[in-house]
């Protein structure tokens, strides 16, 4: 099971997101779907196993964040971002559209929890799945972790500042 | 080894015929209450291994309906999965404060159901 580790999001906060929210627009992401923008945003989303994986370009302050349910498409259905290898891929595609440089590109990811008590001895759970998907699709771009949330048995409340990669964390 | 139950709580003919018809492949019983207040007392008297509980019904709502299943030992653990709609995103977080495991957004994807279920009951 994954824990916050030593490197945790300094900036959890316990109350209310960080100050300066109130010069961002609002937004609110559902699963499934990604949100980019070039525009100061504070973007909303609510975490089960569900894994949110949140890329900015520090120096364009351009960035965006994405919700994905289930790992890996497989090719049974429609390749939504539902998935997370499509939704990491959009995400990329759509941050390199507005003009973020790939090399500036900085990560953090949040959720995967087990939300089911009885079985978080296992590995497997869907959560777990859905954190090594983006943890290995972050490798393989070379795209720097810096901060994660994840694993645990609790949902969570997650505001991603789109300008400047910051993140408040609420625990449900 | 009997069938692994699932409660279907939706005062919408649609949403559970729909939900009816993504599980009909899969291994579970599935049983049907219109309402948060049918929802409890169908817990009660079944012992589902997994709740699947609309939101907004009437008589009572799923909140209420999972705030009682957590305050009785009979049923303060069986998982429950809210079916929110986009328009309730303020209230999945009230979902989780009322004891709800994870929840999942209409229109309801099937592939994103059966998942969630296998993940929960175990595969």
């Amino acid at each position: 099971m994954v824990h916050p580790t030593s490197n945790p999001i300094s900036d959890r906060m316990r109350s209310s997101p960080a100050g300066g929210a109130s010069e961002r627009a609002a937004a609110y992401l559902h699963p499934g779907q990604l949100f980019v923008s070039a525009d100061s945003h504070a973007v909303t989303t609510i975490l089960g196993s569900c894994v949110a994986v949140c890329l900015w370009d520090p120096v364009t302050r351009i960035g965006g964040i994405n919700h994905f349910l289930l790992p890996t498409f497989s090719g049974q259905g429609i390749a939504s971002p539902r998935f997370g290898n499509i939704a990491i891929k959009d995400l990329l595609d759509q941050l390199a559209e507005l003009g973020s440089q790939k090399h500036n590109l900085l990560a953090k990811m949040f959720g995967g929890a087990c939300v089911l008590e009885a079985f978080r001895q296992r590995q497997n759970h869907l959560g777990m799945q859905n954190i090594e998907v983006a943890r290995e699709l972050l490798e393989s771009e070379s795209i720097p972790l810096v901060g994660h949330d994840v694993g645990g048995q609790r949902g969570r409340k997650v505001v991603f500042h789109t300008d400047d990669g910051s993140a408040w964390v609420k625990v449900l | 080894m009997a069938a692994l139950k699932i409660l279907l709580v939706d005062d919408s003919e649609t949403i559970l015929q729909m939900e009816q018809m993504i599980l009909a492949k899969e291994p579970y019983e599935l049983l049907v209450a219109r309402d948060g207040a049918e929802g409890v007392a169908r817990a009660l008297e079944d012992n589902p291994d997994l709740i699947l509980m609309d939101v907004v019904m009437p008589r009572m709502g799923g909140f209420e309906a999972l705030r009682q299943l957590r305050g009785n030992q009979r049923t303060s653990t069986v998982p429950v999965v809210m079916v929110t709609t986009k328009a309730e995103a303020d209230s999945i977080e009230t979902g989780y404060a009322s004891g709800c495991n994870d929840y999942i957004v209409k229109p309801i994807d099937s592939i994103e159901l059966i998942a969630k279920l296998r993940d929960l009951l175990g595969d």
